[in-house]
């Protein structure tokens, strides 16, 4: 009864006092803003990132070609071969389960009529098993295409509906940049692998898109499959070796590669989180200080706009502790109001963010609604107390005076 | 009802000190109309506040309500403002965002009673407002919000009522009507200690003390012939007319109702 009193009581007053209170709390509402969309911008990108390289095994090693890091630029340093891909598999056939070398590019492909852009992936007969992605009709690409240079494709699942529809794709001939290729298979839905929408992906053997369809020497990335997660260390080792006796590296001279792991993406990006966390983080507690002052402020006109009426509560029968109950619970509420404006905007802007841009993953930790919420209370008291003792200790005859 | 002895009250200003209340000793029986009456200074609102318990004596002993509140802590003192004691000011003192209802209300909060707003009703309907009361200070008379303040001190049920200066800012008319509520409280058994400088309402008590310099230097009973004598002493026929009113006015019949009071329209 009593608590419902002064809580109802603090509501009127904010109702009545709504833009002043709306202003006073500009900085919890900012903080707490900042904080919601902040956190579900991060949470959702990494969720979203953490999801796509899922597919990409612990057990897998993927390589690039290297960065020269000399003199001031960073340039890109071509040396993945073709042949690096057998190479690593014939010398490390103990830990090696098999190798998938890659050149991704983009094409055009046609079908009579119809026309579809799509990402061409150079690949060979690995690149299922190695990202557990199946064949739904025909085939994929054999070591013999890879070989015979064939002008053979597997479309990806909304390719083949794009051009064919319900009809079955399997035997008919596309032109892809022009060029006439049979199709030999149809891959099933996966939607994304890593960064790529493989269902809008044709693949074709890598010997022939890096040779009549590109004209290119270097491959985009080799993945390796070892035999197990646990021996990842000792294969990047030995497939480091590998590539330096294969590309002629003296020792001493640094790799014309780079290796990168599940672990190390992982990591990579945990770390990329942490400085945007320390950032945003630094935002939020700057515009919850400055909230906090805000409401001390405001609390405080409030307490001297009141001092007859705080005369008159104590005249009539309050105590010191109702009265600064009172305005504690006044400060909270004002805070609690602005914590949940905070989060309402939060959220909006992070969902409006992920609508607009269509980039954006966003997911909002329920826990970030209860810790914003608890934030904002605490402000209120931290910010409310000096206020409320300065009303709780006002003098009732002076204030019963006070003009 | 309140018996002091030897109250003292001094503020330090700068080097000098202040007597605000030099050795008062007084007795209230319980159910008298005391007036008290003095220059501004001469201590009267401060023992007012000392009887109220929203101050404490330098010294002396004080019994208010038959508690020795010169002894109590804060949270007993609290407890007795809210309980058996009500408070009527000059200046209403209401809380102009809320409703009458809502500051009637107010004592209760601090009682935890539940139910507050029908016992809230109930002292509003006494005073004569129970149809005001949703409307707020801003929007009712002088005399409509003493008559609300009234509900509020009264709401509790107090034994005690201290009221200062309670129609210094309203004219005559509606002041006379505020009177005659007091005066009906009076006649069901509460005790009330009223400050004033006017005559008029001064001679309605049954007791007048006058202080002067934080004494008292006059206490007197009141019957009929010494409201006569004090209000005749004039010339002007209006001042005396009226004087005669207020004589008439302090005898009220003990069954009076309060709600009878012709509503305030000014």
């Amino acid at each position: 009864m009593f608590h419902i009193q002064i809580l109802l009581m603090s509501f009127r007053g904010l109702r009545q006092n709504l833009l002043r209170s709306l202003l006073a709390t500009l900085g919890v509402i900012i903080g707490v803003g900042a904080v919601v969309s902040a956190v579900s911008i991060l949470e959702g990108a990494q969720r979203d990132i953490l999801d796509r390289f899922e597919s990409l095994g612990a057990d897998q090693i993927l390589i690039f070609n290297g960065v020269d890091r000399h003199g001031s630029r960073r340039t890109q340093m071509n040396s993945l071969l073709p042949e690096d891909s057998d190479r690593i598999e014939e010398d490390n056939r103990d830990i090696v389960l098999a190798t998938s070398p890659q050149y991704a590019g983009a094409a055009q492909v046609k079908y009579f009529e119809k026309n579809a852009y799509v990402n061409l992936l150079g690949g060979r007969e690995a690149y299922p098993l190695i990202n557990n992605y199946q064949v739904l009709h025909g085939r994929f690409i054999t070591r013999e295409d890879v070989r015979g240079d064939a002008m053979v494709c597997v479309l990806g699942y909304k390719v083949a509906e794009d051009l064919f529809g319900a009809l079955p794709p399997v035997g008919k001939t596309v032109k892809i940049n022009g060029k006439s290729f049979i199709i030999v298979g149809v891959m099933e839905e996966k939607g994304a692998l890593g960064f790529v929408e493989v269902d809008n992906q044709v693949v074709i053997p890598v010997t022939t898109a890096m040779g009549r369809m590109f004209g290119q020497r270097y491959l985009t990335m080799l993945v390796v499959q070892c035999t197990s997660a646990d021996r990842v260390p000792v294969c990047i080792e030995r497939v480091k070796k590998s590539l330096r006796a294969g590309h002629q590296i003296n020792a001493g001279q640094d790799d014309d590669f780079t290796i990168f792991t599940q672990d190390q993406f992982k990591q990579q990006l945990g770390q990329v989180a942490l400085i945007f966390g320390v950032v945003l983080y630094s935002i939020a507690g700057i515009s919850i200080v400055v909230g906090a002052i805000g409401i001390m402020n405001i609390m405080l006109v409030s307490v001297t706009e009141r001092t007859r009426e705080i005369g008159v509560r104590i005249a009539v029968g309050a105590r010191r502790f109702d009265i600064l109950k009172q305005f504690l619970a006044e400060a909270s509420i004002i805070s609690m109001f602005g914590g949940s404006l905070g989060i309402v905007c939060g959220w909006a802007i992070a969902n409006f963010l992920s609508e607009f841009t269509q980039v954006i993953e966003v997911y909002t930790p329920p826990i970030i609604i209860a810790l914003a919420l608890l934030m904002a209370v605490m402000v209120g008291i931290v910010s409310g107390i000096y206020p409320a003792i300065r009303a709780a200790r006002l003098d009732p005859v002076q204030a019963l005076r006070y003009e | 009802m309140i018996e002091a002895a030897q109250l003292r009250k001094e503020y330090r200003m700068g080097d000098s000190v202040v007597h605000a209340l030099d050795g008062v000793d007084l007795h209230v029986a319980a159910g008298e109309f005391v007036s008290i009456t003095g220059a501004s200074g001469s201590g009267k609102s401060t023992l007012m506040h000392i009887f109220g318990c929203l101050d404490r004596p330098t010294s002396g002993t004080l019994r208010v309500a038959g508690e020795m509140v010169s002894v109590l802590n804060d949270k007993h003192l609290a407890e007795i403002r809210n309980q058996r004691i009500g408070f009527v000011f000059q200046t209403f003192n209401l809380i102009n965002r809320t409703t009458a209802l809502d500051n009637v209300v107010v004592p209760l909060i601090y009682t935890r009673r539940s139910f507050a707003k029908k016992a809230a009703r109930e002292a509003l309907e006494r005073v004569g407002l129970g149809k005001r009361a949703r409307h707020r200070p801003s929007e009712m008379s002088g005399g409509e919000c003493q008559r609300v303040a009234i509900a509020r001190a009264i709401v509790n049920k107090p034994r005690l009522i201290l009221a200062d200066e309670p129609t210094g800012n309203l004219d005559t008319r509606t002041g006379e009507q505020i009177m005659h509520i007091f005066h009906d409280l009076h006649a069901e058994g509460i005790t009330i200690v009223l400050v004033t400088h006017e005559t008029d309402v001064a001679v309605q008590a049954e007791r007048m003390i006058h202080m002067k310099d934080g004494k008292i230097v006059e206490d007197t009973a009141v019957d009929d012939r010494r409201r006569e004598q004090i209000l005749t002493q004039t010339h002007d026929a209006h001042t005396k007319a009226f004087r005669q009113k207020a004589i008439a006015r302090a005898v009220v019949p003990a069954n009076a109702r309060i709600a009878d009071a012709d509503p305030v329209r000014d």
